[in-house]
């Protein structure tokens, strides 16, 4: 199957931001003595968000931006890349080289001029394959220099490795297509630094990730054409592009406006880089909700705690236990998702690992009657998440961000207020 | 609960034996704890009693035994989503059909469930989990919960 993305698919829209006036602290002191400060620039730091069906037309509540890329070092061998899923449960970012046209990226080789390849899971047991290139991304204002990003294609040069494919190789289920993939590609911006399993398995992601072997199925080379699970170099290892910025670095703050119970057609929000280090994305009222090792956080439900709870932009719905715990109804037509007669709400306490704790509602419409509107954006999408009460997490995809300031923060870069999060945070 | 036995550590190389555990007898698990090169430790609870297995990547499977010696379910923590034609035996097909059939308009986790069989798998990048428990093989009274 050919598939051709359109070259004009319309950009998301730019905020127009202005550059802000960067608060020294001390500034309020009444001493006539002059301090000249420290020349600071500040970038623009924010581009719009578009929730909407995406390239496919099928995606609900999916999250896309634009980014541009550019060959290392040049400011003219760029293309700009429009539909690409801003997800803030993963780290790095991935196109689709039919999204890039005849730009063209060097790829990133081993000590012996392998080139580094990577294979990603996904929770549907499809997955995405392909080789690691290097290149210039830019958004807004900001500069990823020199970042190492997946390439993924249809067609791509080797075989997927057997150890990646976790069913095997019959019927194994690739997201190396728009089609399939819904977007043009996806730009991790979550809590982890780099994209790199190895430094999870060790419990800390904060200091570089130099190796990534150890059997992990992740990242490999291919000599002679047969490829094998490889220690690659720190160049080949997907970085989250927030976390490379000279500045604005700390993490991101997505924006998203209310949405009616109903649904709308599209939703336009922005996404800032930087925590408490511009005006626009100050903490302000924000509660800091640490996480643990694994990007998890606890949330209370009925008495239940939920220890592997997570927020994640990279689901369309609010993924919590199953029909029967709630008293909910299962679709009739919309598998997976809840339908019930009338909307459900729903009110659970969430607990960071630094102990911050505070109240979440929500609720859940019937998603048959939601999705007849066509629209892409609701706030009360719910789907199950698999099993009852032995179910260990809730996972609160788009709906959650809708009228709130949800800030991600990367682990091991400056968290505002000092607080202890050393493997990162959520903030709303 | 009391956790019983030692560490058994088996370095096995080449070929993954084919084997399955889900639905199968309880020897099935030396097959995984083989392919993943892992430490296993058994413990004993009211009415069954698992095998966990961890592995030196990070994987940690746990495999569900009956009083009558059947794996009745399985659930892993993992860095990495774990060789599930390996632990799920015949029940692989189940889960590969669906796998295939499934539509993005759902992102999120994914969930098969027949009559006989349940399967889970969600979680997020770098940590996923997920379950598996065939309930007619469920021991008198034990809950599919204990699957976790």
């Amino acid at each position: 199957m050919t598939l051709k993305i359109s070259p004009v698919a319309p950009l998301s829209r730019f905020l127009g931001v202005v550059a802000c006036l960067i608060l020294l602290a001390g500034c309020g002191g009444s001493s006539s003595t002059t301090v000249t400060p420290p020349p600071v620039t500040s970038a623009n730091n924010a581009v719009g968000v578009d929730v909407d069906l995406g390239p496919t037309g099928y995606f609900v509540n999916g999250i896309f931006t634009t980014v541009e890329v550019c060959a290392p070092g040049s400011t003219t061998n760029c293309t700009s890349v429009p539909d690409v899923l801003v997800d803030t449960g993963s780290s790095g970012l991935r196109l689709l080289s039919s999204a890039l046209g005849s730009l063209s990226l060097p790829s990133v080789t081993d000590s012996s001029r392998n080139d580094v390849q990577e294979c990603v899971q996904f929770i549907s047991l499809a997955y995405i394959w392909g080789p690691v290139a290097q290149a210039d991304i830019h958004m807004a204002g900001e500069t990823a220099s020199s970042a190492a990003v997946q390439i993924i294609s249809e067609s791509p040069q080797y075989n997927v490795p057997l150890s990646c494919l976790t069913l095997g190789s019959s019927g194994a289920v690739d997201y190396n297509t728009v089609q399939a993939l819904g977007a043009n590609g996806i730009l991790g911006v979550g809590n982890y630094p780099q994209d790199c399993t190895e430094c999870t398995i060790s419990g800390i992601c904060s200091s570089p990730c130099t190796s990534a072997a150890n059997g992990v199925p992740q990242y490999y080379i291919c000599p002679s054409g047969d490829c094998q699970i490889a220690s690659v170099p720190a160049t080949g290892i997907l970085s989250n592009p927030v976390a490379l910025f000279s500045q604005d670095n700390n993490g991101v703050l997505i924006s998203l406006p209310t949405v009616p119970a109903t649904g709308q057609a599209t939703a336009s929000g922005s996404l800032i880089f930087g925590i408490g280090t511009q005006s626009n994305n100050a903490l302000g009222s924000a509660q800091i909700y640490a996480t643990d090792a694994y990007a998890d956080f606890t949330t209370t439900y009925n008495g239940t705690r939920y220890s592997d709870s997570f927020i994640d932009s990279g689901s369309n719905a609010l993924y919590f236990l199953d029909a029967a715990t709630l008293g909910n109804i299962d679709c009739a037509d919309a598998a997976g998702f809840y339908c019930p007669a009338e909307t459900l709400n729903f009110t659970v306490t969430n607990t960071g690992a630094n102990g911050t704790t505070g109240q979440v509602t929500f609720s859940t419409a019937n998603a048959d009657a939601l999705f007849k509107t066509g629209f892409a954006a609701f706030n009360d999408l719910g789907g199950d998440s698999g099993t009852g009460p032995s179910s260990d997490y809730f996972d609160f995809g788009i709906p959650f961000f809708y009228g709130r300031n949800v800030f991600v923060g990367i682990a091991g870069k400056t968290v505002p207020n000092g607080a202890s999060a050393p493997y990162g945070y959520w903030a709303y | 609960m009391k956790t019983m036995l030692g560490v058994l550590l088996i370095l096995t190389l080449g070929a993954p034996p084919a084997g399955a555990v889900l639905g199968e007898y309880e020897s099935s698990v030396s097959l995984d704890q083989q392919y993943m090169r892992g430490e296993i430790r058994v413990t004993n609870a009211q009415g069954y009693k698992f095998h966990q297995i961890t592995s030196p990547n990070g994987a940690v499977v746990r495999e569900y035994v009956s009083p009558e010696g059947k794996v009745f379910g399985i659930a892993w923590k993992s860095p990495f989503i774990p060789n599930l034609q390996q632990l799920l035996g015949s029940y692989s097909t189940q889960v590969q059909q669906a796998a295939q059939s499934q539509t993005r308009r759902r992102g999120g986790p994914f969930v098969v469930r027949t009559n006989d069989f349940v399967f889970v798998s969600g979680g997020h990048m770098q940590s996923f989990h997920g379950l598996a428990y065939v309930p007619s093989l469920l021991p008198q009274n034990v809950s599919a919960e204990v699957v976790r």
